[in-house]
């Protein structure tokens, strides 16, 4: 007789179950289905755009899978004719040309984290007053108590600024060294070597046997700074790698051969200042000294007064795209691989009385026309204008000094990473 | 060193270098000290400039006057050549100029001065230098610095691995090339070992009240014998400091070396190899203004990079010996003036010397500034020869019939080196 009783539950709890396995969802199982046929890929080795898209893609492919140095390597291994990117110019507005190559947005004044009383470190007066007496020191011994000759116009930059700065350098950083213990782990490098390479753009070529062709440009940025601070752990970033940022990417659609950049062909180098193994591999601060030959003076009688601030932005955009990019090209990312943090680091500007600062936050690499055309990042450069430290050296004394450069110059070495 | 012809300078207008087109040289520019450029396209190749052969001598016979072709203003086969009366141009032209004879210069003194210069490579070595600077050697640093550097309060945190990294940084990893030259890894060597040392400021803040100087010009006079010797020029990095360095040896040991006897290396004249010129000054120089907050020399750093000459570790020492001793002694005279004295309170500096690899240390006791007798209180020099601080630093692997005889990478460190340079930078203070 039929009983009111309750059906078993567990045979539906098996997904093997006959129940099921219902062969109703036709559409869904065709494309689950072990297919008969293998997928349809273009050739290989045909000379065509699909081949050579299919070549390109599968080299990419294996690429993802392997170390850093590997990857460098790869990229970097065929020569070819690039732009060379000089950051301390002479040619005019090369800041704007700078930043569309680099695919940067320039905002002035520095981040919030420099500019905002909450966030910067407390500076004791204490500290504050024995740097002013120390870089106070280290001018007068460059400029009075150190008795030099006369050197050519050209060479008193290397007498007496590249002295100075080397001192200044090693004395705020071992004075701060007890309130950012990241300092005395760091690796302090004289007259490195910065180097990236990467791909923007493309061009039509003009002449030759592939004229009429498509080709990416190829640019490369040898930078020599004066000094620059390494670190082991990354320094935090200044704004969100998503976030909303006002300034825009200036667009230029002439040549670079305009700006003018001239082609060369040489090693495609990737360098940071140190190898991949050594274990400070992010950048802190970057310290250059102004070419030999700019002098303020002189451009404002040729009336190129606003390119003094023009060529220290550019040399800022250019020196600290290139050090970032390679931090990040160490750490295994790549134009095809976007950085999933941003990359931040610093630099000062300076001809031993003015001082300018940058502050860089790399957000994206993929600028190569590949990777570029669904890549809403950009990245970042603040800066200030160029600030006097002091007015000038008379008999042993320093005249007009001023405190607010000296400040920055404090939180700039004082950034600590989290 | 005189010679009967003398020689005069004259700044060409051209300029006076050159370059060498052979393919080790790599297109360097070389200074050719005659200041002849030589056109000769085989010759420049590799680099021999042959000698240029001297005019025919005119001889001048008193009472007789020569024929010439001034008054037919053309050459007569047969005629002497003029010589006109030197042209005055009337205003001081810097590419042409001509300097007088060495007599009739300014400075010209009758007795030759005998100058100790960056570019001296003594014969004698270490043994020079002590006579020079009438000082007696003791071998191995003295105990305050030894015992500053067994002590391990004065190490840093995890010495030995960043001074590893230091190394292999200034040795292997510093440039796109697989490796750099000594010109580079030298100064970045010493300079990352100034960087690790000056870290230990968070915990001694005297070590804030020092400075670096970098080319500094020295200049020390002092007569010994008969003679008078000098050390002058640009040598080093000297680190500067505001206090004194303390005195090494007690009042005892300074009063025992009256009874040391110099050492002479007879046939060898005490002299040799040092510049010997007629024209000189007799200055008294440290290099620094008066009122200088450093005023105290604490350590003076030289680096060999084998090309300006190339000095062998003995001749090394004995740069190292004399600039410390030019320094010790220009500070002397600036602080108790001029007159030979034994010092009340001796002067003390230490000096650093590398080459990349091997260490030199020499730490220089100035007792006396009275240096013309061979008798007396004399100075006393401790020296720490050949210091390996690793043995080696490969970027590839030797090997020899299929054996790895050296690995690749840095081997062979040795940590007491680095611990005694650490003291040397800490000595002084407390």
């Amino acid at each position: 007789m039929a009983s009111c009783s309750r059906l078993p539950l567990h045979p539906f709890l098996s997904t093997a179950s006959a129940r099921l396995v219902c062969n109703r969802h036709v559409q869904v199982e065709a494309s689950t289905a072990k297919s008969l046929y293998p997928p349809i890929l273009p050739s290989r080795t045909a000379k065509s755009k699909s081949a050579k898209r299919r070549v390109v893609t599968e080299f990419f492919e294996q690429l993802r899978s392997r170390t850093a140095q590997e990857k460098i390597r790869a990229l970097t291994r065929v020569q070819r004719k690039k732009y060379v990117i000089y950051p301390q110019t002479f040619a005019l507005n090369a800041d704007k040309w700078y930043q569309h190559y680099t695919k940067t947005a320039y905002l002035s004044g520095l981040p919030e984290k420099h500019t905002h009383a909450e966030s910067t470190p407390v500076i004791d007066e204490s500290v504050l007053s024995e740097a002013r007496s120390v870089v106070c020191s280290f001018i007068l011994q460059e400029h009075w108590y150190l008795k030099k000759g006369r050197t050519f116009i050209h060479k008193e930059q290397e007498q007496f600024v590249t002295p100075f700065l080397r001192n200044m350098v090693c004395g705020l950083k071992n004075l701060l060294a007890k309130e950012n213990p990241v300092l005395c782990l760091s690796s302090l490098d004289f007259d490195p070597q910065v180097n990236y390479y990467w791909l923007r753009g493309e061009r039509t070529i003009p002449a030759g046997h592939r004229s009429g062709r498509i080709e990416p440009m190829r640019f490369q940025i040898d930078d020599k700074p004066h000094s620059q601070i390494r670190i082991p752990q990354q320094l935090p970033e200044f704004a969100p790698l998503e976030a909303e940022i006002s300034a825009e990417v200036p667009v230029i659609s002439l040549a670079p051969d305009r700006l003018p950049l001239f082609r060369r062909q040489y090693d495609n180098n990737i360098f940071i200042g140190a190898k991949l193994e050594d274990p400070c591999s992010y950048g802190h601060t970057q310290f250059h000294m102004v070419p030999n030959r700019f002098h303020r003076d002189k451009m404002s009688k040729r009336g190129l007064s606003d390119q003094v601030e023009v060529s220290l932005r550019a040399n800022g955009i250019a020196s600290l795209f290139a050090w970032t990019g390679a931090q990040a090209m160490y750490q295994g990312f790549w134009s095809e691989e976007d950085v999933s943090r941003p990359f931040v680091s610093q630099a000062v500007i300076t001809d031993g009385q003015f001082f300018s600062f940058f502050c860089y936050q790399l957000n994206t690499l993929a600028l190569s026309p590949r990777a570029d055309g669904n890549n809403a990042r950009k990245n970042l450069c603040w800066g200030t204008e160029s600030m006097r430290l002091y007015e000038r050296v008379t008999d042993g004394d320093i005249v007009g000094w001023n405190d607010a450069v000296l400040r920055l110059l404090l939180q700039f070495l004082l950034n600590k990473p989290q | 060193m005189f010679n009967a012809t003398v020689q005069r300078i004259r700044t060409p207008a051209l300029k006076i270098t050159q370059n060498c087109k052979s393919k080790d040289c790599h297109s360097v520019l070389i200074m050719i000290p005659h200041g002849r450029r030589c056109l000769s396209t085989s010759s420049c190749l590799y680099g021999k400039i042959l000698p240029r052969k001297k005019p025919r001598v005119v001889h001048e016979i008193a009472g007789l006057e020569p024929i010439t072709y001034a008054d037919r203003m053309h050459f007569v086969p047969g005629l002497a050549k003029p010589r006109f009366p030197t042209w005055d141009r009337g205003w001081k032209d810097p590419t042409h100029y001509q300097s007088p004879k060495l007599e009739d210069m300014p400075l010209h003194k009758d007795k030759p001065c005998y100058i100790f210069s960056q570019r001296t490579n003594v014969l004698e070595g270490v043994r020079q230098a002590l006579w020079l600077s009438k000082s007696v050697l003791i071998k191995g640093l003295p105990a305050q610095i030894l015992s500053l550097a067994e002590d391990p309060a004065n190490q840093i945190e995890n010495q030995d691995e960043r001074v590893q990294d230091a190394i292999k940084n200034s040795r292997l990893w510093d440039t796109t090339e697989p490796r750099p030259l000594r010109e580079r890894f030298c100064p970045s060597l010493l300079h990352r070992l100034l960087h690790l040392c000056g870290g230990l400021q968070v915990t001694r803040p005297e070590l804030a009240k020092r400075i670096l100087a970098e080319k500094y010009s020295l200049a020390a006079t002092w007569r010994r014998g008969e003679d008078m010797f000098q050390v002058r020029g640009q040598n080093g990095l000297l680190l500067n400091s505001m206090t004194p360095v303390p005195v090494l040896a007690g009042e005892e040991q300074i009063q025992s070396t009256a009874d040391q006897a110099l050492e002479t290396f007879y046939p060898i004249a005490p002299t040799i190899d040092l510049q010997c010129t007629h024209v000189y000054q007799e200055k008294n120089d440290t290099g620094f203004k008066e009122g200088y907050p450093y005023p105290h020399a604490h350590t003076l750093f030289l680096m060999e990079m084998g090309n300006t000459p190339k000095l062998l570790p003995e001749q090394l020492r004995a740069k190292m010996v004399m600039f410390t001793f030019g320094n010790a002694l220009a500070r002397a005279q600036a602080l108790y003036g001029k007159e030979p004295r034994v010092l009340e309170k001796p002067i003390v500096v230490q000096s650093v010397a590398t080459n990349g690899r091997l260490f030199q240390f020499v730490v220089f006791q100035l007792n006396t500034t009275d240096l013309q007798s061979d008798s007396g209180v004399k100075n006393l020099v401790w020296v720490d020869e050949d210091q390996p601080l690793y043995e080696f630093a490969k970027v590839r692997p030797y090997i020899k019939k299929k054996v790895v005889k050296v690995p690749a990478g840095l081997s062979g460190y040795q940590p007491n080196t680095f611990k005694k340079f650490l003291a040397l930078h800490l000595h002084g203070t407390a």
